[in-house]
Order: C-alpha cells, then structure tokens, then sequence
C-alpha cells in the first residue's frame, strides 16, 4: 500500500494556486519533500494531516482518505510544524505527556511514553524544567517527541532544522534518520535545503508551484553519475570555458570547476586545459553529483548562491 | 565482559508502543481535565494559582459565614438566602470568567499549539465542546459549591437539621438548576469573547466591560428611562438574568425593593429563556470560532 496518494490535489488561496493538481504516489519510507519556500510543501502537508481541505482533487495517507477519515488517520499520524508551538510555561514531560493523551493514549502509558520518547531525542534531566529555559536545539527536539510520543507509523515533519545552528541541524538530522532507519517510522521531511534530504532520505519529492517536478530515490541520482571537481589557484572562470570548448558540461563554484561526463572521466582534457591557461592546478577529485547540480535553479534559488 | 551491556541499559532508544489507544473519546476527556486543571493554575506556577483562589474564597464566605453561624449559635438564623446569592457575589463571577476564560482559550492560540490538537484524534468541534466543558465545570465551582455549603449551613442553623433536609429538599432542585444555568451563561459568554483573541489583556476587558456594561446599560434603561421599549435592556444583562432566572427557579420575588426585575415588571420565567438562548449564542460564537480559526 501506498504511504500517501494524491490525485489532482489543488489548494487555491485568493491571488495563488498554493498546490495545482499534483498528483503523486509516495512508498513507505524516509522521504524529502523538497521546494522553495512557497512551493506548497507546507499546504500539502497541512492537507495530508486534514488541517486544511483542498479546493479539488483527493489526497489519502496510509489508506485513510483525509477529507473523510481524518479521525483515523490523525491517530496513527504525527506532525512536526515549521513555527514555534510549545508552551513555554510548563515543562517539556508535561507538555508531551499531554499531547500523548490527546492523541488517546492512557495517563500511565502516556507518562511512560514520554519519558521514552524524550530520551530518545536527547532530553534527560532538563525535561522537568519549564521550556521558557530551552535553547532552540531543545525546543526543536521536543517538537520532534511530541510528532513520536503515540507511536504513529508516518510522522510528517516542516523544516525540523529549521532556526537550528550547523552543530544544532547536524544532531537534529543525525536523530531523524535513526528514528526512521533504525525504528522504522515512515517520514515525510520537508525542507527547502537538498542537502538535508541527501543525508536523510531514501526518496524525494520535489515541488515547485504547487506541481510536481521530481520524484525519485536519493541514491539513483547522487551515485550515478559522478562529477569530476577541479579546485584551480585562480580565473576558475577561463577553465570553465576552455572546458566547455572542449565539450564538457562544466559549472563554476568559486576556485572549484565541476565537470559531469557520462563517460570516462576526462583527466587529459582537464590537464591540458589547464597548462594551456598557464593555471596552477590544486587539487582534481570525484565528487557525487549533488542534488544542487541536478535541480540548480531551485536549490540555488532558495539557498541564495549563485549557480 | 564487555562495555556495550552498561550501555544499552542507558539507551533504551525508542520503542514500539502496543498498548492500548483510546481514540478520540479519551482525548476530549485529557483536553477537559487539562484545561479544568489549568483553570485553577494547577500545574502551572504559582502565580496561575492566586486569582482563582482568591475569588473563589471570596465566593464562599457569604456561605462559610451562614455555615459558622449555624454551627455556633444555636438559634434559627437564616442571613443569606439561596436566591439572593449569585446577586451578592455576581461581580466575583464575572471577575473569575475574565480571569480565567483568557487563559482557557487564549493560551494554545498565544503558543500557536492548537495546530498540534487539530492534528491528533479530536477535531475543532470537538476542541470547543471540550473547553467549553471545562469552563462550565470552573464556573460551577465559584456557583454550585457556595450554594451547596449554604444549604448545609441553613440546615445546621436550625434546631432540626433532619428536620430541615425533609422540609427543604426541595431546594435542591432550584440550587442545582440555577447554578448550572448560571455557569453555562457566564461560561459561554466569557469563553465566546476570549476566543477571539490570543491576547489575554483584551479579552479580560473585553468580558468586564460586557458584564459590567450591559449591568449599567440595563439600569439606565430600566431604572431611569423606564419606556417601554428600553425596559428590554434588561435582557440584554447577564448578571440580571440570572437574578431574573433565580427568582423564577426559586419561586421567591426580589426581596431588594430597588431591584430592577420590579422595575421592568416582566414576568420571571422568560429570564430563563433568553439565559438559554443567550448560552447557545455563546457557544454557537465559540464552535464558529474553532471552526475557522487558523491552524
């Protein structure tokens, strides 16, 4: 069965079509939904969870229609939203231990839940404190056990590093993939970062007004096809052109040049391009292609570098 | 021996949860039981604590008063009677909705937390029916409760107290019947204001002024102009409902000669009517509020 079906899903809002009849099929699994801010990502999930209707088309996660069975679904569900949503004036244990019962759990195994989910993000003695105390890090991590403390079997997350410092974002991630490679929960990951989605993911999704552009597995593409990445002292640029001359497909990233070939890898061509200009050549290595390189103008429209 | 055995009794890691799941019933019950909690700033800090234990203490001194009198002095005193209660402690009552009514349905819409209730088993019917709930049950307290300790004090301060019970059990009846009314009435009118806003200021005013307007409105209405048309202001007054309902349920007249409900001269049991409209109105505005406020 699939995780999350839709068919022509539209969401209008006055002036913008936030999602326009995507229709996509997503297997059980880890995977990024990805897109520039505004691509929908955060409608389409707010759809998925039954919080939003959409204008037209159906949408069904784990089986469960969401405009008719919502109930049911939102059960065995669990959702990580981009904004803050703690309250701050009690303490993370009675705030999860809460929401466990607010998704049906008993008080005893709603108390014993939350001392385990707790754990597992990494909140130990602080969890007695009242959260007004908690650093962004802490917060975020608490999001997270409320998303995981009734055991649902998709927890969909909106941006979960999102606020976080690079130290912050590497733990948080690190956490996301254990829970749902070693404890087997099916996640939905949206963010507007690919790289994220290459360290986490099995699978993407990529969205862009409200349409589906890309759907895959995360390995297919960052493994295929390798790229050659030349680090040069200097006019990366004149490389980069003499390269093309020669009919390679090259791009320019500070002193770095990358070159993709779907054949051999072109060392002479790149050495002798490079004694030409009378460059000094620092380093040559293979590099996967990353996700930027495949979906530039998206990736690199959001995180604001130059292509 | 190895170390991994110390460790993965540390990291016990997440687990698979088999147990039992309640479903949406037991999920109004938690959101009920938590807010009625909160009401009374049970799990919060202290502070939470002071207001609602301050007015519901001042509440119950007209009964605790009755209740020590009757226990002390042996003679057949009755000061304060059932029906002139809620009008001798009706600002409490509407101090205590303004304090607490904020709180109740301000506070998941100031943490932006309501998305992470609409996004588990209750829906927004049901979040509005389950705070509605809780509040009716925190307004019974500051109304049911004073009523009932007064009966038991009455009955003490008579000679007979079996003697009481037997002839005045039929009180009970109107006690309980006012008391649940009145709390529905303030409940749905306090909580149908401070659901409009998360800012817990606005809507502490905004639930005085509409208590303490409406009182001042209808006396001028009533009490001065006296026309026939702006004699209905006094329906328009929830403190002055209840008064109107009470004397119905009761069955006694106004004992204060001032009282407006002489003034307006209208018969007692349409009170009770627009009480009960006006309470559907309120938790008709609460239920709409839910239904669209955003997520």
């Amino acid at each position: 069965m699939a995780m999350i079906e839709t068919d022509a899903l539209t969401k209008r809002y006055p002036g913008v079509n936030a999602l326009d009849e995507l229709t996509v099929t997503i297997e059980p699994g880890i995977v990024g939904l990805v897109g520039v801010n505004g691509a929908g990502k955060s409608t389409l999930i707010k759809i998925l969870l039954g919080l939003v209707s959409a204008t037209a088309g159906t949408a069904s996660v784990l089986g469960f229609d969401v405009a008719s069975e919502g109930t049911d679904l939102r059960q065995r569900v669990g959702y990580m939203p981009e904004h803050d949503c703690l309250p701050l004036e009690v303490s993370a244990t009675e705030f999860v231990a809460h929401m466990a019962q607010i998704s049906g759990l008993p008080p005893a195994a709603a108390r014993e839940r939350t001392a385990e989910t707790l754990r597992h993000v990494g909140l130990f003695e602080e969890r007695y404190r009242q959260m007004s105390g908690y650093s962004t890090g802490m917060k975020q991590r608490v999001k997270l056990a409320q998303a995981l403390v009734h055991d649902p079997q998709l927890i969909l997350l909106d941006e979960p590093t999102n606020g976080l410092d690079p130290a912050g974002r590497d733990e948080m991630l690190e956490l996301v993939a254990r829970t749902g490679h070693t404890f087997g929960i099916n996640i939905i990951m949206a963010t507007h970062l690919l790289g994220e989605i290459e360290r986490v993911c099995d699978g993407l999704v990529l969205i862009d007004a409200g349409r589906l552009v890309h759907q895959g597995s995360v390995a297919e593409f960052t493994a295929a096809t390798p790229a050659l990445d030349i680090e040069v002292d200097r006019d990366a640029d004149r490389l980069a052109a003499r390269l093309r001359t020669a009919g390679l497909t090259a791009s320019v990233d500070g002193d770095h040049v990358l070159v993709t070939t779907d054949g051999a890898a072109p060392y002479d061509v790149v050495r002798d391009a490079v004694v030409e200009l009378g460059l000094g050549l620092v380093r040559m290595q293979h590099r996967r292609r990353t996700l930027e390189q495949l979906f530039g103008p998206v990736g690199a429209a959001d995180a604001g570098e130059a292509p | 021996m190895t170390e991994p055995a110390a460790g993965s009794i540390y990291d016990l890691g997440y687990r698979r949860y088999e147990g039992a799941r309640a479903g949406r019933r037991r999920a109004i019950w938690a959101l009920y039981a938590d807010s009625l909690r909160g009401a009374f700033g049970l799990g919060r800090g202290t502070a939470a604590k002071i207001a609602p234990a301050i007015l519901i203490g001042l509440a119950l001194i007209p009964a605790v008063v009755q209740l020590a009198i009757g226990v002390l002095v042996p003679a057949d005193v009755e000061l304060i009677t059932h029906d002139d209660y809620y009008n001798l402690v009706k600002f409490l009552l509407g101090l205590y909705c303004a304090v607490i009514a904020p709180d109740m349905v301000g506070r998941d819409q100031r943490n932006r937390s309501l998305v992470l209730y609409f996004a588990r088993a209750i829906s927004r019917l049901d979040y509005a029916v389950g705070k509605y709930a809780a509040m009716w049950t925190a307004m019974l307290v500051i109304t049911l409760v004073p009523q009932l300790l007064l009966f038991v004090g009455n009955a003490l301060s008579t000679d007979d107290f079996g003697g009481y019970l037997g002839q005045s059990w039929d009180q009970l009846l109107p006690i309980v019947a006012t008391a649940a009314l009145g709390a529905a009435l303030i409940a749905s009118i306090g909580l149908a204001i401070a659901a409009q806003t998360p800012r817990r200021a606005f809507a502490t005013v905004g639930i005085i002024v509409t208590f303490v307007f409406t009182l001042a409105l209808a006396g001028v209405m009533v009490g001065e102009l006296t026309t026939e048309v702006t004699r209905l202001a006094i329906f328009a007054s929830p403190f002055n409902l209840v008064e109107g309902f009470s004397a119905w349920m009761f069955r006694v007249p106004p004992s204060d000669p001032d009282s407006l409900l002489l003034a307006a001269g209208y018969p007692l049991a349409p009170y009770a009517a627009v009480a009960v409209a006006v309470t559907l109105l309120g938790v008709g505005l609460l239920i709409r509020r839910y239904q669209r406020v955003e997520a």
